[in-house]
């Protein structure tokens, strides 16, 4: 296979779907640095983004991109209303518990979408796109436009927590809660925070899945295993380590259908989650133990 | 004999109340006794059904089979296959903490489903395998659903005796201590990897029986016959709901459980024909509240273990100390 | 001198134990206090106990007049007091200046008078200002745990064992600087396991054992004591 195809046919749509992951990943670790546990609503928090994008879509008449900024912040004050409603009176329970509860939201998160949009497949905008073609690589808009704004998300965000006051609170909040409290560092805001930025991500990946593939009630439940996988290669907790994460497994997943069959290309996710737990829990940027 | 036949309904009931008391005890024994999070319930249910499937099934063009066998050597045949599978399953994978466990055992379901999607030579792909034989399945229809339900009830009765004995046995008693305070239990010389392992193979072959008890009362099964995510979550909201810990309890949440999710299929079967359809998915939603209602006002579930009046407490020493941050939440499972 | 920080009489502990018993203690501004004792005297739990850590069964504290008994740990910090505790006292992974930062979250405006103070005592850190804290040296680590709780200009001071681990040469470094902080105007009380080289350079003293109060007096004084030093300072 020549240099062209294997950018064209593997590399291309991996780093794609890898930055889907990882828009995904980002939100779960910074979930497990905050509060400690994992979200298994995630991966339907990012549906349910998705299709508020679609209804903004089809109600304004807007092009989906335009969309996207109204699901995002949308979704990111949505995801608090979840906490308040369902994980913050778990606080004091095991963590393990509040993970159980979010199984439950997830349930809820997809039939929601699945009483409102059905279960049939749907996109955001129908008709065929054609690639461009740059120098032999061929590359689709929608592709393009998926990697700046997740280029771009990602800055935004290593912007907030480094210069801003309460981007470096949430980070003393991971690193030591319990100095973060005796700072006077307000844990209630610190969560909600957590939230918007964990909840807008999961709408940006949920679009982009959405746009890039196709839109079913079922789309971000099959992208948690991605996303966990990814989080959990990349170190726990560690924001860069979500992004590397999320990109080794979206190259690895396409590469994968060269030595497995494609119905299974999804289960390449679940082979790199038992290898980093089998050789090295807390993954390639040494993630917390939580 | 028409009187009969207004009990199809409540016996089909019945019938699905065992079914599931059977997963919920399986759950019961890996979650509720050895703090295991199995969220790929309905793998292992698939493994049964088919397992069952293949043994006691005839020839059939491009796929394993003739087998022929009775349908109690089916029945065993799933257990022992879950069984097989989940021992290896089991060894790699119970160190894991808890969330990386439920991920990775989401994994393997959905594996699990793969392959009953796409080996054809062995599970006939989405045609699925059906003419699956049904014990007294030539009676006339009510009669035969009561003979069902009388042998699945008595199934389930032995399960629940057998597990039962075993939960106030030392046996039961250790398990628990491993759960709560695993680096006591291991200072004291038991070998806990082992005993986990037990748990989880025990209740992953309670689980597979389940699926064989499914796949001779539907008389086929089709890959996506049953949505895995659902089972795998009625079955963890009986535990929740009934008490974790509790066989009594889980049987009652089945019970419980699986009585609202049949009501909601009949009410939604009321409604006009366009929104009928959707409002089967709010079924779904339905259940999913009820979990956050039971999480938040009775998390002990209904019939808590005995010994215990809140979930899992672990570390409370660490309270006194921690007296800055209780809602950062430092507890670890 | 009017007491900055009056301890009178102090029962407290864990839950329903009470580990300090009737102790009482005062410590005056422009002052260096050190508790010393065997261990298991109650040190810690004393520190503990003035910062709000702790149930409080009896008796009273107070900063500046003010009866601080009973309140919360954040509320306490407004009344002028910090506590820099004997672990996990800095943020590993955050830069020496972004601690520094964190120590003066709850300030209003401008703190960069705070920021050169605080830069000024500890001149090895302004160097190392952009380095990852948890990379630095253990008496660095302390360095920056005392800065952080300088950034809010507390009158009253607490450090738990502050030389915990660390190398003599540290050990002076932390000494001297704690004489340095002293100097520009804040009371320091602290828990040493060091107890000689501690009473080297604090001004007054006070032994507990068993959770009660068995000495006090200057600092020369309890050093020249040999009774005192042998059974509570370690010969």
């Amino acid at each position: 296979m020549d240099l062209l195809s294997f950018i064209n046919f593997f590399l291309l749509p991996g780093i794609v779907q890898g930055a889907i992951y990882a828009l995904g990943a980002i939100g779960v670790t910074l979930i497990y640095a905050i509060m400690r546990y994992g979200h298994f609503a995630h991966g339907d928090l990012a549906t349910f983004g998705a299709f508020i994008a679609l209804a903004v879509t089809t109600a304004l008449g807007l092009s989906p991109y335009a969309a996207l900024p109204v699901a995002v912040v949308f979704t990111g004050i949505f995801a608090i209303c979840i906490d308040r409603l369902f994980y913050a009176h778990l606080r004091t329970f095991p963590k393990i518990i509040t993970t159980i509860a979010s199984f439950g939201v997830a349930l809820m998160l997809r039939s929601f979408v699945q009483v409102v949009w059905g279960v049939n497949t749907t996109s955001y905008v129908h008709g065929i796109t054609r690639p461009e073609n740059w120098l032999g690589i061929r590359i689709k808009s929608h592709e393009i436009i998926t990697l700046v704004v997740a280029v771009a998300l990602v800055v935004i965000l290593h912007q907030f927590l480094t210069r801003n006051k309460w981007g470096k609170a949430m980070r003393a909040m991971s690193d030591n809660p319990d100095l973060a409290l005796l700072s006077g560092v307000d844990n209630g805001k610190v969560i909600a925070l957590t939230w918007i930025i964990a909840g807008g991500l999961c709408a940006a990946s949920g679009f982009f899945l959405g746009i890039n593939t196709e839109l079913k009630s079922v789309m971000g439940w099959n992208i948690l295993l991605p996303t966990f996988a990814a989080a959990i290669l990349g170190g726990v907790g560690r924001i860069e380590g979500a992004i590397v994460g999320g990109l080794i497994v979206g190259i690895a997943e396409e590469l994968s259908v060269l030595i497995i069959p494609g119905e299974y290309k999804v289960m390449s996710a679940f082979a790199i989650l038992l290898l980093v737990l089998l050789v090295r829990p807390t993954g390639l940027f040494r993630g917390k133990v939580l | 004999m028409e009187w009969i036949s207004i009990l199809n309904y409540p016996v089909y009931l019945a019938i699905f109340v065992c079914i599931y008391g059977c997963l919920a005890i399986g759950l019961n024994i890996q979650w509720g006794y050895a703090g295991l999070f199995n969220a790929g319930v309905a793998g292992f249910f698939a493994i049964g059904a088919y397992t069952s499937a293949i043994l006691t099934t005839p020839h059939a063009e491009g796929r394993i089979g003739g087998f022929d066998l009775p349908v109690p050597a089916g029945i065993v045949g799933a257990m022992l296959l879950a069984a097989l599978i989940a021992w290896p399953i089991g060894r790699i994978c119970l160190r894991f903490r808890s969330d990386y466990l439920a991920i990775v055992t989401i994994g393997v379901a959905e594996g699990i489903r793969l392959v009953a999607r796409s080996e054809e030579w062995l599970t006939n792909s989405a045609r699925g395998i059906s003419g699956i034989p049904r014990p007294f399945g030539d009676l006339p229809y009510a009669q035969a659903q009561l003979a069902y339900l009388g042998i699945t009830a008595a199934i389930l009765l032995v399960v629940y005796l057998l597990v039962e004995r075993q939960a106030v046995s030392p046996w039961g008693r250790m398990m628990r201590a491993i759960r709560d305070n695993e680096d006591a239990a291991r200072a004291m010389g038991k070998d806990v990897p082992h005993r986990r392992l037990e748990a989880f193979v025990l209740g992953s072959a309670t689980m597979g029986l389940a699926g064989a008890l499914y796949v001779h009362l539907a008389r086929t099964i089709t890959p996506d016959a049953i949505d895995p995510m659902l089972v795998t979550f009625l079955v963890w909201i009986m535990v929740i709901l009934g008490g974790s810990g509790n066989n009594r309890g889980v049987l009652l949440g089945a019970v419980i459980v699986w009585v609202i999710w049949s009501m909601s299929e009949i009410v939604t079967d009321q409604l006009p024909a366009e929104f009928a359809l959707k409002a089967k998915y709010g079924r779904m939603f339905l259940i999913g509240l009820l979990l956050q209602v039971v999480l938040r006002f009775r998390p002990q579930g209904l019939l808590p273990e005995a010994l215990r009046k809140t979930p899992r407490d672990g570390n409370r020493r660490r309270a006194a100390e921690d007296r800055t941050a209780p809602a950062a939440g430092k507890i670890e499972d | 001198m009017t007491a900055l920080l009056s301890i009178r009489d102090l029962r407290a502990g864990y839950g329903d134990a009470d580990i300090l018993f009737d102790v009482s203690m005062v410590v005056a501004s422009r002052e260096i206090v050190v508790i010393v004792g065997p261990n298991g005297a109650g040190k810690s739990t004393a520190m503990k106990s003035i910062f709000g850590l702790l149930d409080i069964h009896a008796g009273s504290i107070a900063v500046g007049g003010t009866d601080i008994t009973g309140w919360a740990p954040n509320q306490i910090v407004k009344a002028g007091v910090c506590y820099v505790p004997q672990v996990q006292n800095i943020f590993s992974e955050m830069t020496v200046h972004e601690n520094f930062e964190m120590g003066a979250f709850l300030r209003k405006g401008d703190y960069s008078a705070a920021l050169d103070r605080v830069y000024q005592l500890f001149p090895d850190l302004k160097a190392k200002r952009k380095a990852v804290a948890g990379s630095l040296s253990g008496g660095q680590r302390q360095m920056v745990a005392m800065g952080r709780a300088l950034m809010l200009d507390p009158q009253l001071l607490l450090l738990d064992e502050p030389t915990a681990g660390l190398s003599p040469k540290y050990m002076e470094q932390i000494f001297q600087i704690s004489r340095n902080v002293r100097d520009t105007g804040v009371a320091i009380l602290l828990v040493e396991q060091h107890a000689k080289q501690a009473l080297a350079f604090a001004d007054r003293g006070y032994v507990l054992a068993a959770g009660r109060n068995r000495h006090e007096g200057t600092a020369p004084a309890l050093l020249a004591d040999r009774n005192i030093a042998e059974m509570f300072l370690g010969g």
